[in-house]
């Protein structure tokens, strides 16, 4: 179990944030720890850990319980090689990121999720599908994007770090399930 | 590890400690006390003093017991402050001495990461550009829905607009018919598709600021421009500029848009000096603009240099059986938001969907298969799921002002207020609601301080 207790009962928990390049992946970290969003883009290099402690929830006992998340923002990547896959280990989370307005973000995150579950069986998954500020909810290109994150048979949320959306909810559906 | 060794790290500048296995830290050189910083007097165990190394107890447990050689986290950044990070690789690597089977050395690593980023970020940054264009064209495309006569006929025209550089067009047509996705249609299929594509509601914003937001301003200009702002004029050259709603820009402001549509120059609040602009002008309103003429609200000339190409986007009720294609359409659509399997409609439902006049065109049809959707729970939606927003606005005539009269101010506020509890705070729906855009009901919200 990679959780220890500190002093005040926070439980830490290890989340990984996995995607291609460009897809929000720290635009969603700096939304849900410092509730702020910075149009430029800027390649995350390696990994950054950002700490945010979240509001109590409830274990399958229905105690309360609070976590301390540790939240790895993973540089996107196309290879898995050791150095990457050391970055997924002793992971309880991960939560995956598509863009909205790309497929191939989409297609390469089958993969992501096969080396993420094969280092972390048991660790709690879920998909954000970003930038839906962007995307165009009538087109046919929207819809074929959709169902390919259908097809991915994760749970998964629509989202925008730019206005919000859905972004504490990501998060805390994986606190409601570790 | 012998002395000579440790030295020659500790002058390359590694941090060093040496770790029992079960991650107690036994010594350390003071480059190691940089790194962890405060952290080191509050805990003995490596993963709360480093907190990037959390979660790898049972793999340090490997390389404490010669299972596994080393393990390494390359390019672990920390934000030292807002404009500096610190990028670091932390490597732990197993040492035959059983009383401390771990050495861990930490690098600063940031010169050779920050080189490594600036190459990733330009070409990161060609891909994504290169793609949005791509992608944009792609979708756009593909929104213009239906088969009838009338859409057919605006894709053709909007396939030809496309192609003639910086020509202006006025789009017309009743609210919610999607004069911004033509807009947007028009310019990235055009070859400036790559320069921006500028919108702003003349309707959201009140003069004095339309007027700052459109030309910009000099430091000094008024009392609160403590900075200089290129204005949307800028920001659109190359590109296209979208004014929707442009009946509700006020006549002093016309005059100047009409001087830059004729000499193609312009200058900033608070300058002397004139700069050049090149754009394309698509202008959107759903008002009767020769009856704004005659009333005096808008410039003849103004008109006859915008209506040089006009597209009337048809009302939904004149596009007969493309409204099933389109509600079908949000069928789709929200079956994957709201992951619902919801087929079709019944016979009736179709029927009560040709039948209903549309006054809030495409942006009504939506809302209503999106409400139908959420409430569904067959795999079919009936007629009587199917409920028009609209309703209540064509009710209007029965509506009766009390002999002591209205605050209509405050009426609005509480529609607005009505709205977004409807919606639980969406803003996009709660517009929706309204038959509002989302920016202007931005403004609304700004206007009566509703947070």
């Amino acid at each position: 179990m990679s959780a220890r207790m500190e002093s005040s009962n926070l439980i830490k928990k290890k989340i990984c944030l996995l995607g291609s390049f460009g897809v929000g992946k720290t635009s969603l970290v700096r939304r849900f720890v410092f509730d702020e969003f910075k149009d430029n883009y800027l390649s995350t290099i390696g990994v950054k850990v950002t700490e945010k402690i979240v509001a109590p929830v409830l274990d399958s006992n229905h105690k309360p319980i609070q976590y301390k998340f540790l939240i790895w923002d993973i540089e996107g990547h196309d290879k898995f090689n050791t150095m990457i896959r050391n970055y997924y280990l002793g992971a309880s989370g991960g939560i995956f990121v598509a863009d909205l307005t790309r497929p191939e973000s989409v297609q390469t995150l089958k993969k992501t999720i096969a080396v993420f579950q094969e280092i972390n069986p048991r660790a709690c998954l879920t998909l954000a599908a970003n930038k839906r500020d962007l995307y165009e909810e009538n087109s046919e290109e929207s819809i074929k994007i959709l169902r390919q994150i259908d097809n991915l048979k994760i749970h998964y949320l629509l989202t925008s770090a730019k206005t919000g959306y859905n972004v504490e909810k990501l998060f805390y559906y994986l606190a409601n399930r570790l | 590890m012998n002395n000579t060794c440790e030295e020659i790290l500790t002058i390359q500048g590694y941090g060093l400690a040496y770790l029992s296995a079960d991650r107690i830290i036994i010594s350390h050189n003071s480059t190691f006390s940089g790194f962890a910083g405060q952290h080191l007097d509050e805990s003995p165990f490596i993963e709360n003093i480093i907190p990037e190394v959390f979660g790898l107890e049972k793999p340090l447990a490997k390389v404490a017991s010669g299972e596994e050689k080393y393990l390494i986290l390359e390019n672990v950044s920390r934000q030292i402050d807002e404009s500096r990070e610190l990028f670091l690789n932390i490597s732990f690597f197993h040492l035959s001495d059983q009383s401390r089977p771990l050495l861990c050395l930490i690098q600063d690593v940031t010169n050779s990461a920050l080189q490594k980023q600036k190459i990733i970020q330009q070409k990161h940054e060609i891909n994504l550009l290169k793609h949005l264009s791509e992608t944009r064209k792609k979708f756009l495309s593909s929104s213009l829905l239906g088969n009838s006569p009338p859409i057919k006929e605006i894709r053709r025209l909007i396939g030809k607009i496309a192609l003639i550089p910086n020509s202006t067009v006025l789009l017309l047509g009743e609210s919610g018919t999607g004069k911004n996705l033509a807009a947007q249609v028009i310019h990235y299929g055009s070859r400036s598709s790559d320069a921006n594509f500028v919108e702003i509601n003349c309707a959201a914003i009140p003069e004095n600021l339309l007027e700052s937001e459109l030309f910009g301003y000099e430091k000094g200009a008024f009392t609160h421009a403590i900075k200089s702002k290129p204005g949307l004029l800028e920001e659109a050259n190359g590109g296209t500029l979208f004014l929707d709603e442009i009946a509700e820009m006020p006549l002093t402001l016309q005059s100047k848009l009409l001087s830059v549509l004729e000499s193609r120059r312009f200058r900033r609040l608070g300058s002397n000096r004139e700069q050049e602009v090149h754009f394309r002008l698509i202008a959107a309103t759903n008002r009767n603009l020769p009856q704004r003429i005659s009333e005096g609200k808008f410039r003849e000339d103004l008109y006859y240099r915008l209506n040089v190409i006009s597209i009337e986007l048809p009302p939904l009720r004149k596009m007969g059986q493309d409204i099933l294609l389109i509600a079908g359409h949000f069928i789709e659509v929200f079956n994957l938001e709201f992951k619902k399997e919801v087929q079709g409609f019944t016979a009736a439902a179709r029927q009560k969907l040709l039948k209903h006049t549309w006054p809030g065109n495409v942006r009504e049809l939506s809302n209503c298969i999106e409400r139908a959707m959420i409430f569904s729970e067959k795999n079919m939606i009936e007629e009587g799921e199917l409920v028009f927003s609209k309703e209540s606005v064509n009710l209007s005539s029965r509506w009766q002002i009390p002999a002591t009269g209205i605050d209509l101010e405050e009426v609005e506020k509480q529609l607005i207020l009505s709205a977004l509890e409807n919606s639980n705070g969406n803003k996009s729906q709660a517009a929706r609601l309204l038959g509002l855009s989302r920016d202007t009901l931005r403004y609304r919200l700004e206007k009566y301080q509703i947070d």
